[in-house]
């Protein structure tokens, strides 16, 4: 029996390929932008009381209050590449979720908790001694399904371990077979921790242009989270290249010349994004972050395609076209958007700033 | 046959997407009629001028935040994770035939996220007409999320002309989108009263309470005889056959139909008993018996709807076990396990017979039957019948017992598929 003919037959599509693949790549980088605010932020608000002990306010409160928000949308924000995910490589990512059908289905349980936690840690006075354990929860079971996510990552783009369901067929499989599958993890949760550092340094920045004076401490830490675990992350992502398969950055094929370029774009616009933070400009820091962050979305897409490409190319998927419903879906996407920008506006022009 | 089957025993048969289906669409419909009992009741409080309502309102949101954003939305990803383990070639069907459904859908639950939250925080910092809008822009996004999802939902019970033209609008406006979107926006609103019971219940001031509570108990009664009307105009759109399953032919579904039959009546007097004055701990007890009522409802309608496409995940067109409709002759001719891309035992021999009986089982059966489970036991209906009953109810399946699809496979797989019910499940 080989992999291939157990590759499940994929349905039609409604509109080109494209259309689909730009949506998903568009909606998995906010869904990135907005998991590393989340995860970051939190991350840092755990380890900080570690060497700073009691001396985390008002850091922690701020980090507090805003993570509910953040949990929210980066749950949000990933409905969508979760859905144009399904339509364009759904027959690889059904298989692995059932491969892994277990850990998959615990994911809901293990983002409630956290949820829930995350709220107990926002409505709680303590945020040193058992706010601690509140906070912990939250970041641990985001580490664990970010970690589960990685794996059904590993497990869609390599049917050649799907065999190993005739050996277990009750959903308990993952794949750390996959050299590549701990440096990814790790470079996504170090890319996490370095994001979430600047998102809170772009934070008090914000508050400080509106007037508040408490930030400056939080500015200069936010970017020394920032720094690091970039620097430290170079490390991880050395270790993610090597552990890739030598088709990934093959520069004989297309595939291989755009991710090798995407890569090195990537590093090109880090860097700048660095040095900025070492001058405390946070938003041309941020702006260059986000260009590097937009990157490797775009590096990931590509990976995916160069993985799949023995068993599947995106222009195979059958095509019956009917367009009518993503007119629909734009005109709410523009409707849905000038609502948000307008609550927002309305929000920002009345708020105060807390001193 | 075109995926792997999970081979989930105790908790198969329906089971598990029962349980998240049936919390997260009470949760959900909450979501929509509780946005409009937040943003009138609001407006109530605004009107008299009553900082009493006013800040019943706030807590009702706290409550309303932590209940829908929370378990709500996650539960909505749970359904989704669920079903696709569980029935990946329905899902697809589903994801692909309404992608931009799902997608516009996801775009009304970007706005019901921010506005929630806009309006929960902002209760002293935005102006009352601002707050108002936020308040109605929330309750606009999440009754238009209702009306994507009913439009994707009844889809599978009444796909309509769908089946034969494949065409976007005629699965989505099918046969019972209209009745059905009446039928839930009543009960959302039914659903936010029962709410109301919950958070009024907790009041301190006496007064105060039962203010609340009558006002709770108009949003409970008021609705119902709309929620009834649309109850029987939904009915009356089913096509005949779907009817006759659910409330003649499914020995399943009688239990179903009494508690909604039972749970009608109770609502109706709970809802009166609950705008009498009462003390604190009764109208707690009695508000939490009310919610339960009404999920024990709600429950029963959805099981209902679930039974009702039997032999079907999506009516006329795929049967539970994911075998299409126009594909059946195919399989008869060449076999199950011939067809199905995840087996190990394409040739049966006698070492491998109960292995290639238990892949035909996980194929056929397992997406409707649990093993040892509580619903659907296969071992408890494999060990109620004979052997010669147990030929008979393979060879009724799908005439005299419409509820289940006819037998795919050919007239081999069938003898080794019911000797590996006799050998293994009969013990």
């Amino acid at each position: 029996m080989d992999a291939v003919s157990l590759i499940p037959t994929p349905d039609a599509i409604p509109v080109h390929w494209f259309w689909l693949h730009l949506l998903l790549t568009f909606t998995t980088f906010l869904h990135f932008v907005a998991m590393n605010i989340m995860l970051g932020a939190g991350f840092i608000a755990f380890t900080a009381p570690f060497w700073r002990g009691n001396d985390v306010m008002p850091l922690n409160s701020h980090i507090a209050r805003t993570l509910p928000y953040s949990i929210a949308l980066t749950i949000n924000l990933g409905v969508a590449p979760l859905l144009f995910l399904q339509v364009l490589y759904g027959q690889f990512l059904y298989t692995s979720s059932i491969l892994m059908a277990v850990y998959w289905l615990s994911i809901v349980g293990l983002l409630i908790i956290s949820y829930y936690a995350a709220y107990v840690y926002r409505l709680m006075d303590d945020r040193s001694g058992l706010g601690r354990l509140y906070i912990g929860t939250t970041v641990l079971l985001l580490l664990g399904v970010s970690l589960l996510f990685s794996n059904n990552v590993s497990i869609m783009q390599m049917p050649e371990v799907w065999l190993k369901y005739f050996s277990d067929r009750t959903g308990w499989l993952l794949n750390f077979s996959d050299p590549a599958l701990i440096p990814r993890y790790l470079h996504f949760i170090a890319s996490a921790v370095a994001i979430g550092g600047l998102a809170i340094a772009l934070y008090f920045e914000i508050r400080k242009r509106r007037g508040a004076t408490d930030g400056e401490e939080w500015i200069k830490l936010g970017c020394k989270w920032f720094t690091v675990a970039t620097i430290i992350n170079f490390g991880f992502g050395f270790w993610f290249l090597g552990a890739l398969p030598e088709t990934a950055y093959n520069s004989a094929t297309l595939g291989g010349k755009v991710f090798f370029i995407l890569v090195v774009g990537s590093v090109a616009t880090i860097i700048p994004s660095v040095a900025y933070a070492q001058t405390a400009r946070i938003f041309p820091a941020a702006a260059w972050a986000l260009v590097t962050v937009l990157l490797m979305t775009l590096a990931r897409d590509i990976l995916r395609l160069t993985y799949l490409k023995p068993y599947f190319n995106l222009s195979d998927l059958p095509y019956v076209a009917q367009y009518s419903p993503f007119i629909v879906f734009l005109l709410a996407f523009i409707g849905a958007s000038y609502l948000v920008v307008w609550m927002l506006k309305t929000v920002w022009n009345a708020k105060e700033v807390s001193q | 046959m075109n995926y792997p089957v999970w081979q989930l025993e105790f908790l198969g048969g329906g089971f598990l997407i029962a349980v998240i289906a049936i919390i997260h669409v009470y949760i959900a419909q909450f979501a929509v009629g509780g946005g409009l009992f937040l943003v009138l009741t609001e407006h109530l409080a605004r009107r008299r001028n009553d900082p009493g309502i006013l800040d019943f309102v706030r807590r009702h949101t706290k409550f309303f935040l932590l209940l829908t954003m929370v378990a709500g939305a996650l539960t909505g990803v749970g359904i989704w994770f669920t079903i696709s383990l569980l029935n990946p070639s329905a899902t697809s069907v589903l994801i692909h035939t309404f992608v931009f459904a799902w997608g516009t859908e996801w775009t009304f639950f970007v706005i019901e996220i921010v506005s929630l939250f806009i309006y929960y925080y902002t209760f002293d910092k935005l102006s009352t007409r601002h707050h108002l809008i936020i308040g109605w822009i929330y309750f606009g996004a999440a009754w238009m999320s209702l009306f994507v999802i009913n439009g994707i939902i009844d889809f599978m019970l009444t796909p309509g002309a769908w089946v034969e033209n494949n065409n976007f609008w005629s699965g989505f406006f099918n046969p019972t989108f209209w009745p059905a979107l009446f039928f839930r926006t009543f009960f959302s609103i039914i659903i936010a009263g029962l709410f109301g019971f919950m958070t009024a219940s907790f009041l301190k001031d006496k007064e105060l309470r039962t203010t609340m509570l009558r006002y709770s108990a108009k949003w409970l009664l008021v609705p119902f005889l709309l929620f009834l009307g649309a109850s029987w105009w939904y009915r009356a759109a089913l096509p005949p056959h779907i009817d006759v399953i659910i409330f003649q032919k499914m020995p399943q579904l009688r239990n179903a139909i009494t508690l909604f039959l039972v749970c009608s009546p109770l609502l109706i007097l709970g809802g009166l008993i609950m705008a009498i004055r009462m003390p604190t701990g009764l109208s707690r007890t009695m508000a939490t018996v009310m919610l339960v009522i009404g999920f024990i409802y709600f429950g029963a309608f959805e099981f209902l709807r679930e039974g009702g496409r039997r032999p079907y995940i999506i009516y006329d067109y795929m049967y539970s076990n994911a075998i299409l409709k126009k594909d059946m002759d195919l399989v008869a001719e060449s076999g199950v396990l011939n067809q199905a891309k995840w087996i190990k035992h394409r040739r049966v021999s006698a070492l491998n017979v109960q292995a290639a009986g238990r892949e035909l089982f996980n194929v056929l059966c397992l997406s409707c039957h649990s093993i040892g489970g509580p619903l659907n036991d296969i071992r408890q209906q494999v060990r109620r019948s004979s052997p010669a009953e147990l030929n008979l109810i393979f060879a009724t399946m799908g005439n005299e017992r419409p509820y289940m699809p006819p037998f795919a496979g050919n007239e081999f797989e069938k003898r080794v598929l019911i000797n590996f019910l006799n050998k293994r499940m009969r013990k």
